[in-house]
């Protein structure tokens, strides 16, 4: 398969998790649609990777998997703790910064 | 065959079982991820994130990138998954309102549309001339195995993976530290603060016997 199709659903992959990330209040959606984002990128990458006969963009893409997990953990304890904090996890009412 | 005699005949076309698995796939991931961003109940739209991943590792197969086709199904559908559930069992709410559709917001999908037309045209999706429609280059056997990315990871990588495994320990400690309970230390702080203003009435009701609390606990010593 040429590279052009996968970059093009790398990037609908990449719009669908920015679109989640946005219009969503519900603060694990958000999180869900940031590794949305993330897989596009990743997906971006290995598409070039195969383009130019390189493995290095595969290093590139395990590095953001292990970074991806270390994101979730310490997104998910935030979450955690904001609802622990105010019983809600979502983002319209987590407003203490706006005062 | 040389796949660069067949690109310069009449353009690359790639063999017909790329193209269904790929189609296929890609419909897949498409729709899951569509349904991960839409559904009201969260553990639903965990369930869709995983068939996402677990789509997008045949995809990776599919670019040859096999070491990474199983990592996003160890760690992705595996791990940050599970991480996913087990918040979700914890704080399982519902929104009352999970996507709301107002005019500015459907002018953003119509700029999303055209973003996604000049991405399409910028990497050169449909034009024949372009190398990225050209066929991909004909890679060596080892290409994306574990062996292979292995050697580049150890030998040129070594210090990113090291420091990856420091921001994978400073996650752990973060996560624990933050997501912690705090009742006990609010409790303590509560407490002192209700006996300073307890200390502080008696001071104002009987002005001057406030040494006597610091006489006993000097004699308790």
């Amino acid at each position: 398969m040429p590279s052009a199709y996968y970059l093009v659903l790398s990037f609908v992959l990449f719009l669908i998790g920015t679109a989640g990330v946005l219009l969503r209040r519900n603060a694990l959606i958000v999180l869900m649609g940031i590794e949305l984002q993330i897989n596009g990128g990743n997906l971006a990458l290995l598409a070039f990777a195969r383009q130019l006969g390189d493995q290095k963009g595969h290093v590139f893409a395990f590095l953001v998997i292990a970074l991806a997990a270390a994101e979730a953990a310490v997104g998910l304890a935030i979450l955690v703790g904001l609802f622990r904090s105010r019983q809600t996890i979502n983002l319209d009412e987590a407003t203490l910064m706006k005062r | 065959m040389n796949p660069a005699h067949a690109a310069d005949a009449a353009g690359y076309s790639a063999p017909t079982g790329d193209v269904i698995l790929f189609a296929v796939m890609a419909a897949w991931v498409t729709f899951f991820a569509l349904f991960t961003i839409t559904r009201r109940n969260p553990v639903t739209a965990v369930m869709s994130l995983v068939a996402t991943f677990f789509g997008l590792a045949a995809i990776y197969a599919s670019l040859d990138a096999h070491f990474l086709a199983v990592l996003q199904v160890l760690v992705y559908a595996g791990a940050i998954m599970v991480l996913f559930i087990f918040v979700v069992m914890i704080l399982n709410r519902e929104e009352v309102a999970p996507l709301a559709l107002r005019p500015t917001r459907i002018l953003g999908v119509v700029a999303a549309a055209y973003l996604l037309y000049v991405f399409a045209s910028v990497v050169g999706f449909g034009d024949k001339a372009a190398p990225t429609m050209a066929g991909p280059p004909v890679v060596a056997e080892t290409y994306g195995t574990v062996a292979a990315i292995g050697g580049i990871l150890f030998r040129e990588y070594l210090y990113p993976f090291e420091a990856i495994s420091l921001l994978l320990l400073v996650a752990i400690v973060g996560g624990v530290v933050v997501s912690r309970s705090h009742q006990k230390e609010v409790a303590a702080l509560r407490a002192a603060d209700y006996r300073k203003r307890v200390e502080e009435l008696a001071e104002h009701d009987y002005p001057g016997t406030q040494e006597e609390p610091t006489a006993t606990a000097g004699g308790h010593h």
